[in-house]
């Protein structure tokens, strides 16, 4: 691997996003069919759905009740800048571009013998069974070099999507960028630090947010807190 | 991790082959061999390397790119093993013809690189594993040590029953010597791999999303209503249920019973059916111990869906 003249990554705001899954169904429906495509899907409208998909969204739950919070965490392929997933692939299908850091599949080389997904510690590379070849997210090089594309049109499609502006694409090493802008001004974190594959995609940290109550509203005389009792127990609708 | 049947194969037949003809080779640098025996064992040896190549290729989406294996040596363990595991086949093959038909000492250059190389590849083999620094498992030496000594006792089994087959009872004898040591210290690492599982300490979800340790987190929602690749590769729920009734005949048939077949045929003589069976219980054996291996390894990547 030589020296990496750029890297392009995502930032994904946790305390915007609202785990509404689009970025995910957007993505899939774009490189379903784009030039990387298709993602197969087996069952889809049967009882046990399966198939690839390059993001996924997983929701938990942080603190202890009544002092939780919920964490909506988007998934998808870091970009790492220390990829471990490179050295393990036998044939070279696997590789980092030096232009832009993004690391991407050669479906023709892909022999399919998984070991790149055993090497993630993300779990961001899947199985395609019908295709029989690992993939990945591509950043989505298919539309952010399309010059057929307008300007602010050259973006992944799960940032195009985002309802909630949670997602931003750009150059994580160039100062001027709002990527890079962001991970500074607003602490970007990376996910599993101490697997040390250095991932470009970061996430910006969710904000507690605290509401007090006044203990006086959760007493059992108070007349509001009476109605809203009722309410849940069907009796007055 | 899912247990790939393919390549629990490739290590059996692999080692079966690697390990017998390197105790047939030492045994006839020391001793002195009929040539018979010798080819008799490459033949045996070739056959199942690339049996286990084939079966190999099982485990694989494209089999017909598997040539393409030999691009990334400089890097990958699997490329190397691809490697050396061909190189070996081939070396064995040649020597074999070699021995055949010319009436010349030269296959034993052919025969000194072939054991090299057959042990590169066994080398390699352990290394994909080892290396694996998200199957915390794994990631130890002692999974190195099991899979070479692995290879030693299946094949020096093999060995014994075709050195006694063919009439070479004095050197049967050195090599059950050998065949005991190493079941002996097959069963001290693996039950030293066992007990370290339990020590080590695994990392968190706290860890995996990178936030404070005194924070009490919970997967909520997975994202999908059913399994997808991540969560049947890395974790083999019906696999994780049958450990525990699978990994005691696993001890029993890989160490327990060939250890007590050897020492009686060291102590009261040997006989065919005794070696027959030490052999079948190690290769079955071990079999369902590779297969409790890959049950055993737990993926990092489980942390996200809270099945670590």
């Amino acid at each position: 691997m030589g020296t990496i003249m750029g890297q392009l990554a995502l930032v994904i705001d946790l305390n915007t996003c609202v785990g509404c899954h689009a970025c995910a169904v957007n993505c899939k429906e774009w490189n379903t069919q784009a030039e990387f495509g298709p993602l197969s899907d087996f069952d889809p409208y049967g009882e046990k759905p399966s198939g690839v998909w390059y993001n996924r969204i997983m929701t938990y739950e942080i603190g202890n009740y009544p002092h939780t919070q919920v964490l909506h965490l988007p998934k998808s392929c870091l970009h790492c800048q220390d990829p471990p997933c490179v050295p393990v692939c036998p044939t070279g299908a696997t590789f980092k571009r030096e232009k832009d850091g993004i690391v991407l599949v050669n479906y023709d080389d892909c022999i399919g013998c998984k070991l790149c997904s055993w090497n993630c510690p993300y779990g961001c590379r899947e199985f395609d069974e019908a295709d029989k070849v690992m993939k990945k997210c591509t950043l989505c090089i298919d539309r952010i070099y399309d010059e057929a594309l307008p300007p602010e049109q050259r973006q992944p499609a799960c940032v195009l999507t985002c309802p909630a502006k949670a997602r931003f694409f750009g150059d994580i090493e160039d100062p001027e960028s709002e990527a890079y802008k962001l991970i500074k001004e607003r602490n970007g974190f990376i996910l599993f630090p101490s697997a040390d594959t250095k991932p470009a995609n970061h996430y910006l940290p969710k904000v507690e947010t605290k509401v007090e109550v006044d203990d006086n509203v959760l007493k059992p005389d108070n007349p509001i807190f009476l109605e809203v009792l009722s309410r849940h127990k069907g009796g007055n609708r | 991790m899912h247990p790939p049947i393919s390549l629990i194969l490739f290590f059996l037949t692999a080692g079966l082959s690697i390990g017998s003809f390197t105790g047939i080779f030492l045994i006839d640098l020391i001793k002195g061999l009929n040539s018979n025996v010798i080819l008799i064992t490459k033949l045996i040896a070739t056959a199942l390397i690339g049996l286990g190549a084939f079966s190999a290729s099982f485990h694989l989406g494209h089999k017909m790119r598997a040539w393409k294996a030999i691009k990334r040596f400089n890097t990958s363990w699997l490329s190397r093993e691809a490697v050396f595991s061909g190189i070996f086949g081939f070396l064995l093959f040649i020597s074999f013809l070699i021995q055949l038909s010319y009436n010349t000492k030269a296959y034993i250059i052919l025969d000194i690189l072939a054991v090299i190389t057959g042990w590169l590849s066994a080398f390699s083999t352990a290394m994909i594993y080892t290396s694996n620094r998200f199957v915390p498992d794994w990631n130890t030496s002692l999974n190195t040590l099991y899979f070479l000594n692995m290879y030693g006792f299946l094949g020096t089994s093999l060995a014994s029953l075709i050195l006694y087959l063919n009439g070479n009872v004095e050197s049967t004898k050195i090599m059950l010597i050998i065949a005991l040591s190493l079941f002996i210290v097959g069963l001290v690492i693996r039950v030293a791999y066992n007990v370290r599982r339990y020590i080590i300490k695994l990392p968190t979800l706290n860890d995996a999303l990178n936030l404070p340790q005194n924070r009490e987190v919970k997967v909520l929602d997975k994202g999908s209503t059913t399994d997808n690749y991540c969560t049947t590769e890395f974790y083999y729920k019906k696999g994780k249920k049958l450990l525990p009734s699978l990994l005691p005949p696993a001890y029993i048939l890989t160490f327990a019973v060939p250890i007590m077949l050897l020492i009686t045929c060291i102590a009261k003589g040997t006989n065919t059916s005794f070696l027959a069976l030490s052999l079948m219980s190690a290769t079955v054996g071990s079999f369902i111990e590779r297969w409790c291996f890959f049950v055993e390894g737990r993926h990092v990547q489980n942390l996200y869906y809270g099945l670590l």
